[in-house]
């Protein structure tokens, strides 16, 4: 009975945010959303769409061509080229699409490398399609940076694929370019596929460049992008996003999305229409919130260096501090945290072996609550 | 409150933009259809650009009752603030006064209801319309494709005998439907013989190569771009740039 998922878990993110749920005054700063609403203008792009009635029906499967031409065009001043009627789909939400990816690529008993400390939901869904997770440690002393001859060593005759979330969550870091063209040359020596999370893309908060190796011809063969409204345009509710890569592809791919969902629920995407017919000055407007939202939380953690340190992100919504006195069982600290003081974040093992001994802050959240969240963690470890 | 700012916007808009063109006197190019619009208007744009021509284009989609006043009088959305709806009717205003003005301008239309057209030309007076596509798939507001058909049909009947009409050769029902007109046609096409055409199509790692057949002659190209809707667009560049003197 069962066999499929009994080796399955519920996200521990989920887990720590229904304990926080029990303290009628917890603060949760570990789920992955940020305290904004969705803008107006793309809730009038909804409005329109149901006033119209086109949302009833499924779409196409891969999408509403005009969204799919306008991520066309949204892909093209990023330097990406994908031919919107054969190589991109819109998803329901980028989870939808990495299992859609790793469903497609793989065998049982094929594995996947992944960098980690990563984003917990990546094994999970790479369990579910029969295959190991191979973790691939960053390197925290050079900013959680690659190493390429970590790769070299894990890649077996049974790998398939390297994974990783650019910029990176839960560490905010931004792969340099110099990095993943390496990973792009490894790939093609082990022909392997590159499969590039760059859901916080649009989160930059200096003035580090984002490069992504969908941008080089060589390797549209190889490498699968998804990406995700839900993050920069506050929609995580909406679960919408897309994924694109070469025809020959995402033809394979479009198969397993028919059968998971059919197509993207519609009205959200009227929604990622609004998005990126409109959005652009939300973006800028969220960006210069979190800014003031991390500076509030690297001052407090520097007030609190004896306890932790941390690499400043360059992007994403999250810091990852190390503990570095006390309790360094990242779970015992983080169950302990949340009891004492009903502030909830997430145990760094959550995203990797390599992750243990940290934890995740996520500084999207209003800065009413990160200041209340420190006052509680500054009386907590004093 | 907000349908009267509205209409108030609107009317301003539109009596402005028609104010400047009247000074200004544009060449006007649109380019229409269900899909397409943004690529086709990107190469025109080019290579009339490319020419030396000063030119300019709508930004982003902006191509509707709204939009199109604002790609004319080059200003951006104030979306959903009405404080910054305020600020471009002053830019707005202040636009009758500009001296400087391009040459040329390239314009996507974008209908979504029954007499859009109408109220677009009300606007500009083309000289040269591209149609690229007409879908059953983007409907919007329209009952039925022959209600959106005769949005097309008055935007070509509208167009001048020294004017030109460049047609999409592939769809039936745009050859069907728009052939009653004064200014000159010209057509492109993949799958069907047209002025234009795209005879052999192969895909590489950078894009496109293609054969295209003009007047009994074959020539090769390459575009940096995937999908069989770059190479439209491409043919209509060739076109344009053919005709570039009598536009």
């Amino acid at each position: 009975m069962f066999e499929r998922t009994k080796n399955l878990n519920l996200s521990i993110i989920k887990q720590i945010e229904l304990k926080a749920s029990k303290y009628f005054d917890s603060i949760s700063l570990a789920q992955g959303i940020a305290d904004f609403d969705t803008p107006g203008c793309i809730k009038r792009r909804v409005e329109k769409a149901l006033n119209r009635g086109v949302t009833a029906k499924y779409s196409l499967s891969p999408g509403l061509p005009e969204l799919r031409e306008l991520i066309e065009i949204s892909l093209a001043k990023e330097n990406m080229f994908y031919d919107w009627q054969k190589e991109i789909i819109v998803t329901a939400g980028s989870i939808e699409g990495i299992t859609a990816t790793i469903l497609t690529i793989t065998n049982p008993g094929d594995e996947i490398i992944i960098p980690e400390p990563t984003y917990t939901s990546y094994r999970e869904v790479i369990t579910l399609a029969g295959c190991k997770s191979v973790f691939v440690p960053l390197n925290e002393s050079k900013g959680w940076a690659f190493e390429l001859e970590q790769y070299e060593k894990a890649i077996t005759d049974k790998t398939k694929a390297i994974f990783y979330c650019n910029p990176n969550n839960p560490t905010g870091t931004i792969y340099t370019k110099d990095q993943l063209l390496d990973l792009g040359k490894l790939a093609e020596k082990h022909d392997l596929f590159l499969i590039s999370d760059d859901v916080y893309k649009d989160f930059i908060y200096d003035d580090t460049e984002m490069f992504s190796l969908a941008e080089v011809s060589e390797l549209r063969k190889r490498v699968i992008r998804l990406f995700s409204f839900s993050k920069a345009y506050c929609m995580t509710g909406w679960r919408v996003g897309y994924l694109h890569s070469d025809e020959s592809i995402v033809k394979e791919i479009l198969k397993v999305h028919d059968c998971l969902v059919t197509c993207a629920p519609v009205i959200s995407q009227y929604a990622a229409m609004g998005a990126l017919e409109m959005g652009e000055g939300d973006i800028e407007r969220f960006n210069k919130e979190y800014v003031k939202r991390l500076n509030i939380t690297c001052d407090r953690l520097d007030k609190l260096k004896e306890h932790f340190s941390y690499v400043r992100p360059n992007s994403s919504y999250y810091v990852f501090p190390k503990i570095e006195s006390g309790e360094k069982n990242s779970w015992k600290f983080v169950d302990s945290l949340l009891e004492k003081t009903h502030v909830a974040v997430v145990p760094g093992v959550a995203f990797g072996p390599n992750g243990e001994g940290h934890f995740r802050i996520n500084f999207g959240r209003s800065e009413q609550d990160l200041i209340e969240a420190f006052d509680r963690m500054d009386s907590y470890l004093k | 409150m907000k349908k009267i700012f509205t209409y108030t916007l609107k009317y301003i808009l539109k009596y402005t933009s028609k104010l400047v063109l009247l000074i200004h006197r544009p060449r006007i190019i649109v380019v229409a259809g269900s899909v397409n619009k943004t690529f086709v208007k990107e190469r025109v744009r080019d290579v009339l650009k490319k020419r030396g021509y000063s030119v300019r284009a709508n930004s982003k989609n902006f191509n509707t009752e709204i939009g199109l006043p604002l790609a004319i009088l080059n200003l951006p959305s104030a979306y959903s603030s009405y404080v910054g709806w305020l600020k471009i009717i002053f830019k707005a205003i202040g636009r009758i006064f500009q001296f400087k003005f391009p040459k040329y301008l390239v314009l996507e239309l974008g209908v979504s209801d029954r007499g859009d057209m109408k109220y677009l030309l009300s606007i500009v007076k083309p000289s040269v319309v591209i149609i690229t596509d007409i879908t059953k798939r983007y409907m919007e507001g329209f009952r039925d494709l022959n209600c959106l058909l005769d949005e097309y049909k008055y935007l070509v009947n509208k167009i001048s005998s020294d004017g030109l009409v460049i047609l999409n050769n592939d769809n039936n029902k745009i050859l069907e439907v728009l052939k009653n007109f004064k200014a000159k046609k010209i057509t492109y096409g993949i799958e069907k013989q047209s002025d234009w055409q795209a005879i052999e199509i192969n895909k590489n790692k950078d894009g496109q190569s293609v054969k295209i057949l003009n007047n009994n002659i074959i020539n090769n190209y390459d575009i940096n771009r995937f999908g069989e809707h770059h190479v439209y667009a491409f043919l209509v560049e060739l076109a344009i740039q053919k005709n570039i003197n009598k536009i």
